[in-house]
């Protein structure tokens, strides 16, 4: 038993120190407090703000990209959902999984799945090995936009694929493939140094990874086409994970900041006219086409072949794919129609004739006798055809495009009066369609001959250059500006092909004009002549082009043969050359030759000679737009049971679109068609 | 009054002086820690509350039967009690049970034993006794006059150093350094004390302190350094605490907290949960909560009938104020990240016993203080 001895007062001894703990215990206290103060109330807000760059990750909601129309408000181009599958390493191999429970269990029957090529695996392999620390909790891609069948299977097996996701991407989507590619355009990824460039230009809203418009209108109209990215937070826990229904620890932030789509395009391309274009185009290996609203300078079909399918191109395309395109001896990454030019053979004396009747060389009744041929100095410059086309004047000359006629003409006036009309035309410079890169073409003159050609200008060369050959160049859709001005009397306009940028409920945003380049310094009666010479051509029996006219309409137009090699003495036969030294055929048109409205020129690469080979492809569509065009009327006449549903993207698929919307509430275009001499534009 | 024997105290005086307030108060705050325990474990997937609720229901028991035996006895098994915790640690030492790069523990079949945490007792046991039976109170002790608890508190100081466990041998110094600051000892003894604690201080850096030691401290002068090494415990806390603000983020909602952004968030970093999610009005009423217990604690010390009693009582309100002050302080970064758990609201059952244990001990000083 214990005993206490002594003067025992217990605690009473010790009342002051324990008083004196007390209050130093209640001092220090009061310091935590003060602390906690510091920290909650004073810098409360700075650690919120750090708590929340903890937890709240922000990932981007792409903006729908912008659709494009057909000038009757079909879809050509739009974004469709498309799946992609992920991987992320820490969730496919867990810990306490056996070591390779990843790549050897759940690979290969990812890869059964999904059928991937032993490629694709090693990628795949290569990634999850690189994936090291946190980054094990990203996830990377395996395969992109894995199509239905395999979607199925993935999701029957889902529960023995463990760390497999399955991620929804809008994917753009070419609804016709090949069709119209290289006025379209296509997207591919952002390159960093691209990015470098927009941060020194200001331009904000790209990341790496990111898809951009490449050539064609997807580049053009990047800017209006591309929407504002929206942001979603997501709460991820201290590893990087997302955490999912823990949406109430971010109590009343936004959750989401939506993405504002980007701005719908109406092109004035016309779905069908380009299906006819196309489709006329078959039988041609390579070449252009273009059909153009003679009255404002809309293009309404446009065909550069051969093409490839921008489906592909916008990130889906194989090497060997690639590699398959970019080695094709046709190169069809070129856009043709304004990005490579041609000797324009025939097609070019409407230049010569308007460069003659300006300077008066020849008169409309001024005569030429071809021989088959025309003599100057020492050298013959040869017609196209060797018996001669005896006596001709202008209307004639044009009508059975003899050279002979235009070889005098030019030795009379020289090549500069040539030149000064092609320039007038609109030749020798960029015609600004801003699809593709652009050439000028080439307008020889004597200062031009002076400079290339060794001896310096020489009045044969005049000759070669008044039949389109020599060194002319143009490109198709500066011939295709020129006869539209030839056929509206004198108004050169800039090639365009969006008529309208409109809001994705398709309010209107902007409208483009029709841009008028100049007016022709051409007397009307002159442009009056050769437009009666054109007429001739396939409408007068020995026209060159007499066996392409149309039995409603008239239409005016010029074949061409342009030679691409220089030939011997005597003519070869075109299946005894190769295909690239083989004639180009050309034909332009216009129609109808009383009151034009549509220009179309076709240019058949190596294709032979221009009344066989270029006319037919050129009527077929001039056909067609007018077959297209009674259809509509009569559709106008009698009004459609119930109104067209207007375009959704990807809602039905292509095939059932509906007809050209014509009644009031969604035919914009048909309420200007009446207003307007061309229905179309 | 000259002998007392406690035996002669009714069961009925007895059950009517134990301090209830004392009790309904820890228990209390028990209750808010198990509450803060449901949330803290909502995230680690694991209800770690139930099994703290278990643990807390043995403290009781542990407590109980501390009340039962009078504390007087324990002048007697203070020296035993002291010398066969000191065994253990050398156990401990010599094959103890590693966990997170330290040999703190001692395995007894089902149990482990964490020998250190009863040496928190022990030594309030063997200081309280010696200042007892010391008479040198009027006066003040001087330096040499403290050799002996000098020693008593350097054995355990140094073995729990060695596991190591700096911040456990730091409680037990602390707890020591209070009774014997409460049992007066000179000024000038105390400015040597300073003078010593600093030379150690200087001499542990250089000699003792392990590497990781040595980060945490830098760690604490710059927490914002390292905020993904050493730093990241005490920079997460603080982002945790600072982010409650005034009214904390709720129950549950705390995203630093459910996120798992938090370290040891069950154990020595809890009070950041509780600051997160009750923000500083919920932090400030727990403090507030401690402060009362730890008055009434020295109230007892100052009603003790003898002595022993009294520096039972310091010794107890001493390491639950320690614990507290040293826990809340390195959470708030205002001291450097030490392993020290936060009395009745951090998870586990060695703090838990220890703890109940002591708080036995305090209220069988208080039921007996009128017994004479």
């Amino acid at each position: 038993m214990p005993m206490i001895v002594g003067k025992q007062q217990g605690g009473r001894d010790l009342r002051s120190r324990i008083l004196l703990a007390g209050a130093l215990m209640s001092a220090l206290m009061l310091v935590l407090a003060g602390r906690l103060y510091h920290l909650q109330i004073t810098r409360g807000e700075e650690f919120t703000a750090k708590s929340f760059d903890n937890f709240v990750k922000e990932t981007r909601v792409p903006a729908d990209r912008g659709m494009m129309l057909d000038n009757r408000g079909r879809i050509l181009v739009d974004n469709r959902p498309s799946y992609n599958v992920t991987l992320t390493p820490a969730f496919c191999q867990p810990s306490g999984a056996p070591k390779g429970y990843c790549l050897d269990e759940i690979l290969p029957k990812l890869a059964t799945y999904l059928s991937l090529t032993s490629d694709e695996v090693e990628r795949v392999r290569e990634q999850y090995r690189k994936a090291r620390g946190l980054k094990r909790f990203r996830d990377f891609t395996v395969k992109l936009d894995v199509d239905l069948d395999a979607l199925d299977r993935l999701e029957a097996n889902r529960l023995e694929l463990a760390g497999i996701d399955v991620v929804a991407a809008p994917h753009r989507h070419y609804r016709y493939g090949a069709l119209a590619a290289h006025v379209l355009g296509y997207m591919n990824e952002v390159t960093g140094e691209e990015l470098d460039g927009f941060e020194k230009k200001g331009i904000e809203g790209y990341v790496l990874g990111d898809y951009i418009g490449r050539r064609g209108v997807e580049r053009r109209f990047e800017s209006d086409l591309r929407g504002v990215d929206g942001w979603r937070k997501t709460i991820v826990d201290a590893k990087g994970r997302k955490i999912r229904g823990s949406s109430h620890l971010l109590g009343d932030l936004d959750r989401l900041t939506p993405p504002s789509s980007g701005h719908n395009l109406v092109l004035s391309l016309n779905l069908p006219l380009q299906q006819a274009a196309e489709k006329a185009f078959e039988a041609a290996a390579a070449g252009a086409l273009v059909a153009v609203d003679v009255n404002t300078g809309f293009v309404l079909a446009m065909v550069s072949k051969p093409a490839y399918d921008p489906n592909k191109l916008t990130g889906r395309i194989t090497r060997a794919e690639l590699r398959a395109i970019s080695e094709d001896p046709l190169e069809p990454l070129i856009f043709r129609v304004a990005q490579e030019h041609y000797h324009p053979g025939s097609t070019w004396k409407v230049v010569t004739a308007l460069a003659g009747l300006k300077t008066g060389t020849h008169g409309a009744h001024n005569s030429v006798f071809c021989n088959g041929g025309y003599s100057l100095g020492r050298r013959r410059w040869r017609c196209w055809r060797d018996a001669g086309h005896g006596t001709v004047d202008l209307h004639h000359a044009l009508k059975h495009s003899c050279d002979t006629f235009f070889y005098a003409m030019s030795d009379r006036m020289g090549i500069d009066a040539i030149a000064e009309m092609a320039t007038e035309l609109g030749f020798g410079r960029v015609p600004g369609l801003d699809l593709s890169p652009e050439v000028p073409g080439i307008v020889p003159s004597t200062t031009y001959h002076d400079r290339v050609t060794p001896g310096g200008y020489t009045k044969g060369l005049a000759l070669n250059t008044s039949i389109g050959q020599g060194d002319v160049n143009v490109s198709p859709i500066q011939l295709a500006m020129a006869y539209a001005a030839i056929a509206n009397d004198g108004t050169l306009y800039r090639p365009q092909v969006v008529r309208r940028i409109e809001d994705p409920d398709g309010k209107l945003v902007r409208a483009l004009e029709p841009q008028v380049v100049h007016k022709l310094d051409v007397k009307p009666e002159h442009l009056a002549l050769v437009g009666a010479g054109l007429n001739a051509v396939m409408n007068e029996p020995g026209g060159t082009a007499y066996y392409r006219r149309l039995k409603d309409v008239a239409v005016a137009g010029k074949t061409g043969t342009a030679q691409v090699v220089k030939l011997g003495s005597t003519r070869i036969k075109a299946n005894q050359m190769t295909f690239f030294q083989r004639d180009h055929a050309w034909f332009a048109a216009y129609a109808p030759f009383e009151q034009p409205e549509v220009a179309v020129v076709v240019l058949n690469e190596h294709g032979g000679s221009g009344s066989s080979d270029a006319a037919p492809i050129a009527m077929a569509v001039v056909r067609e737009y007018f077959r297209i065009k009674a259809e509509e009327e009569a559709a106008r006449n009698t009004p459609p049971p119930e109104p067209a549903p207007k375009a959704t993207p990807s809602a039905s698929p292509p095939a059932s679109d509906p007809l050209p919307a014509l009644d009031s509430g969604t035919t914009r275009e048909a309420s200007r068609a009446t207003k307007e001499s061309a229905p179309w534009t | 009054m000259d002998l007392v024997a406690p035996g002669r105290s009714t069961a009925r005086q007895l059950w009517r002086n134990i301090p209830w307030h004392i009790l309904a108060l820890a228990l209390l705050i028990a209750a808010l820690g198990v509450w803060n325990l449901a949330s803290a474990s909502r995230a680690a997937y694991a209800p770690i509350w139930k099994s703290q609720i278990y643990w807390l229901l043995i403290g009781l028991g542990a407590c109980a039967g501390t009340m039962l035996l009078d504390y007087r006895y324990l002048l007697k098994l203070a020296y035993p009690i002291y010398g066969v915790v000191v065994l253990l640690l050398v156990a401990v030492l010599v094959r103890g049970h590693a966990a997170m790069g330290a040999q703190r523990w001692l395995d007894l079949g089902p149990v482990h034993l964490q020998p250190s945490e009863l040496m928190k007792l022990a030594i309030i046991l063997v200081v309280a006794r010696f200042f007892h039976e010391d008479p040198h109170t009027k006066e003040g002790y001087s330096l040499l006059q403290l050799w002996l608890p000098a020693l008593l508190l350097a054995v355990p100081v140094a073995l729990v150093m060695k596991q190591p466990d700096l911040g456990t041998s730091m409680m037990i110094a602390a707890v020591a350094g209070s009774i014997i600051l409460v049992a007066k000892v000179r000024w000038r003894s105390l400015l040597v004390l300073a003078a010593g604690f600093v030379a150690s201080a200087v001499f542990a850096w250089a000699y003792l302190l392990k590497p990781y030691q040595k980060k945490r401290v830098l760690a604490f002068l710059d927490p914002e350094g390292d905020v993904l090494g050493a730093g990241y415990h005490a920079s997460q806390s603080l982002i945790a605490v600072g982010s409650g603000q005034a009214s904390g983020k709720g129950w549950g909602h705390g995203t630093q907290t459910q996120l798992s952004f938090l370290p040891e968030q069950h154990t020595d970093f809890v009070f950041s949960v509780w600051g997160e999610e009750h923000g500083f009005v919920g932090a400030v009423v727990l403090i507030g909560l401690y402060l009362v217990l730890l008055v009434m604690m020295l109230a007892v010390a100052a009603s003790a009938r003898e002595k022993f009693g009294s520096f039972l009582a310091v010794g107890v309100a001493a390491m639950v104020f320690w614990h507290v002050f040293v826990n809340i302080g390195m959470v708030t970064g205002l001291l450097p990240v030490v392993g020290v758990t936060l009395p009745l609201l951090s998870y586990g059952g060695s703090s838990v016993l220890t703890n109940m244990i002591g708080l036995g001990l305090l209220m069988n000083v208080a039921m007996r203080r009128h017994l004479f």
